[in-house]
């Protein structure tokens, strides 16, 4: 009975804690001070070293610790004026007249798919549905695209990307986000309803074949160099459609803007459905069979079949995973890099049409070594992933339980 | 949906189901068809040769184990690899075990906490991550690499294990706790037995991040060679000027290969965790 409750106990559970505390403490939690420190300041290519002749600096900073600290011809680095520059300086492009016109006119566009969501919900309760769900959300999109087109979508989208670099590589990568999540779930759950089926031979040898892909991703950069091969000039790809069209001129698809940007969604694609095939098929399995063949006495077809009962009782699984998918595209790194590096880019200076989220900071590291703006770059990022991950918690219960 | 597809149906789905297997083979077969093409052409001008082999040599995989330093770079990667897999385990285990086991004041704070850090991606991570390393005198050493994935992994490892020790159901230690045992006689001879597979596959988890790792290793271990993970040294040889793709391709094979066989081994075990892992992304 020694240690499970009592004054003991508290001695127990610090003696289990502390390993894994100061572990998490001294490689996660300290770079994470240290990053935010460093993000109130100018330091850069210029001012890389600190002053440990001031209090602040001798506690925050590694290299104050331990023997001389290093000192160079430039001027030590010091807090901004004012201390947020840094935030402002990433962010102001946001809050400028034309830019929030932008921002306003693109979330004006969402609205028919909102009055879509509430109609629905209002019909929901109904008995009897005077329509049926899809015919509002088609009506929602039509109207959508045809709002996007009234407005002027692109127009403003441009507008919005003309505000910032930071910004620009955000509006980008979420744009990125939307087209895929659509691709990934329609051909993961399309394969899900395929293996599915009971009277299909061969079908685990299929899925263990279909999932080599998602096996792949673990070394993605690996992987992703020799995709970067089917898209060059005399690539698998050019080979073909040569071999298929006459006077055909090979293209170099990775120099065009908008064919890299499609070839990052495929080549992700290729990385992703299987995780998604996978979730599905786990979803579809556990829904009851009676509910089918209930239907079949309906007389509900193939399609009526999918849509009031597949796709509503699939829900609870395909939530979860589309949030914690857009979190993972949203931060996309190796495929982009061995992919396009960012490219290609319209003009010097500006970031390239792939250049995501992450490779934007992998590139600004390197390039201007501005380490305070990046700091500030970190912190944003951090709190939005922070918080999406929550909401996505929140959302997919996913932690329920865990966190009980 | 249990009923007999109809015979066009079926059709269709075997040609969805095998076209999706070829283009999922198809990378991986390239890469080998390209490994054993002799010199540095990585294509062949006709067609055939793209997918069937006309040619074989075991020339590039000679040239790649002999003459480069790629054997070098595979021990760099699995001692990089395994270490931060260790240590991720087993600086997370004790801890995890106290979070699903106790409670007390902090314990919903300290679980937010490791969400947050699990939403920090390495990358951003990187200016103070190298700044530290180089104040302990670690750039440029496997030591730092190591402590710089245990940044994430630590964490991932913890929250792994927490939920596995939630579902090993408690009435096993309490009959232990009757018995006369402690907390640690109990995590020693009870719990950490039970959780041993989740162990292994948190293990693994460590092993294949730090083994696919590209950014951090790419800036924290630039120089020598000698010091350089696979995939920092492979990514360097694609971008060379007269780039031998032959061999390059031989070494993809031969990082991929291993990786991917492993986890269709023990797929069932690993989706579990990929769909946490998730979270981490």
């Amino acid at each position: 009975m020694v240690g499970w409750s009592g004054r003991r106990k508290t001695l127990t559970i610090l003696m289990f804690i502390a390993p894994t505390l100061l572990g998490i403490l001294v490689f996660s939690i300290y770079p994470l001070v240290l990053n935010t420190f460093i993000s109130l300041t100018n330091r850069g290519k210029f001012r890389p070293n600190p002053d440990c002749s001031s209090p602040i600096w001798n506690i925050v900073e590694p290299t104050c610790w331990l023997g001389e600290p290093p000192k160079g011809l430039a001027e030590p680095y010091a807090f901004n004026d004012p201390i947020l520059k840094n935030y402002t300086d990433l962010l102001g492009g946001l809050f400028t007249g034309a830019a929030l016109v932008a921002v306003a006119r693109l979330v004006l566009i969402l609205l028919p798919l909102w009055i879509a969501w509430y109609v629905n919900r209002r019909l929901d309760r109904q008995l009897t549905r005077p329509v049926s769900s899809g015919l509002i959300w088609l009506a929602g999109l039509v109207g959508a695209v045809l709002l996007g087109w009234l407005i002027n979508a692109p127009a403003a989208y441009s507008a919005l990307l003309k505000s910032g670099d930071f910004i620009m590589v955000n509006v980008r990568t979420v744009l990125y986000v939307l087209v895929c999540m659509p691709l990934f779930f329609v051909t993961g759950l399309v394969l899900a309803l395929i293996l599915h089926n009971q009277n299909l031979r061969g079908v685990p040898f299929f899925r263990v074949v279909l999932i080599i892909p998602w096996a792949a991703s673990t070394v993605a950069i690996m992987m992703t160099l020799i995709w970067q091969f089917f898209f060059r000039q005399q690539g698998t790809i050019n080979q073909l459609i040569g071999s298929a069209l006459n006077n055909y001129r090979p293209v170099t698809f990775l120099n065009s803007a908008g064919w890299a940007f499609a070839i990052v969604v495929l080549v992700n694609l290729w990385y992703t459905y299987g995780f998604f095939m996978v979730t599905l098929l786990g979803g579809l399995q556990s829904i009851p069979l009676d509910m089918y063949e209930a239907a079949e006495v309906d007389g509900a077809n193939w399609w009526k079949q999918l849509t009031s009962i597949t796709l509503p009782l699939l829900r609870p699984v395909a939530m979860p995973v589309i949030v914690l998918s857009s979190l993972t595209t949203y931060k996309i790194d190796a495929i982009v890099w061995a992919l396009t590096q960012g490219g290609p880019i319209a003009g010097a200076g500006t970031p390239g049409a792939t250049e995501f989220v992450m490779v934007h900071a992998y590139k600004q590291i390197f390039q201007t070594q501005a380490f305070g703006r990046m700091g500030a770059f970190a912190v944003i990022l951090f709190i939005a992933l922070f918080a999406a991950t929550l909401y996505s918690l929140r959302l997919t219960q996913i932690t329920k339980g865990a966190t009980e | 949906m249990n009923r007999p597809p109809a015979l066009g149906a079926k059709i269709l789905m075997y040609a969805i189901l095998v076209t999706m297997s070829l283009i999922a083979l198809y990378p991986i077969w390239f890469a080998i068809l390209a490994s054993g093409r002799s010199g540095g052409r990585l294509y062949t001008l006709n067609l055939p040769g793209m997918f069937i082999p006309t040619e074989w040599t075991w020339e590039n995989y000679q040239t790649l184990l002999n003459n480069t330093p790629f054997l070098t770079w595979l021990k760099n990667s699995l001692m990089v690899a395994s270490l931060t897999s260790v240590f991720s385990v087993s600086l997370g285990t004790t801890g995890a075990f106290a979070f699903s086991r106790f409670k007390f004041r902090g314990r919903e704070a300290g679980l937010i906490l490791f969400l947050a850090i699990q939403a920090f991606p390495g990358i951003l991570a990187l200016v103070p991550i190298a700044q530290i390393l180089s104040a302990l005198g670690l750039y440029r050493s496997h030591w730092g690499l190591i402590m710089a994935y245990m940044a994430g992994q630590l964490v991932f490892a913890t929250w792994m294990l927490k939920g596995y020790f939630d579902t090993i159901p408690i009435d096993l230690e309490e009959s232990a706790m009757i018995d006369g045992c402690g907390p640690v006689q109990s995590f020693i001879h009870v719990a950490l037995p039970l959780a041993r597979p989740q162990l292994a596959v948190t293990a693994l988890f460590g092993f294949m991040a730090g083994w696919g790792e590209f950014f951090l290793a790419n800036i924290l271990i630039p120089a020598p060679d000698a010091k350089k993970t696979v995939m920092v040294g492979m990514y360097q040889m694609a971008a060379e000027v007269n780039i031998p793709w032959g061999r390059f391709a031989a070494g993809a094979v031969m990082v991929i290969m291993p990786i991917v066989l492993i986890f269709l081994w023990l797929q069932r075990y690993l989706e579990s965790g990929l769909t946490v892992g998730g979270v981490k992304g």
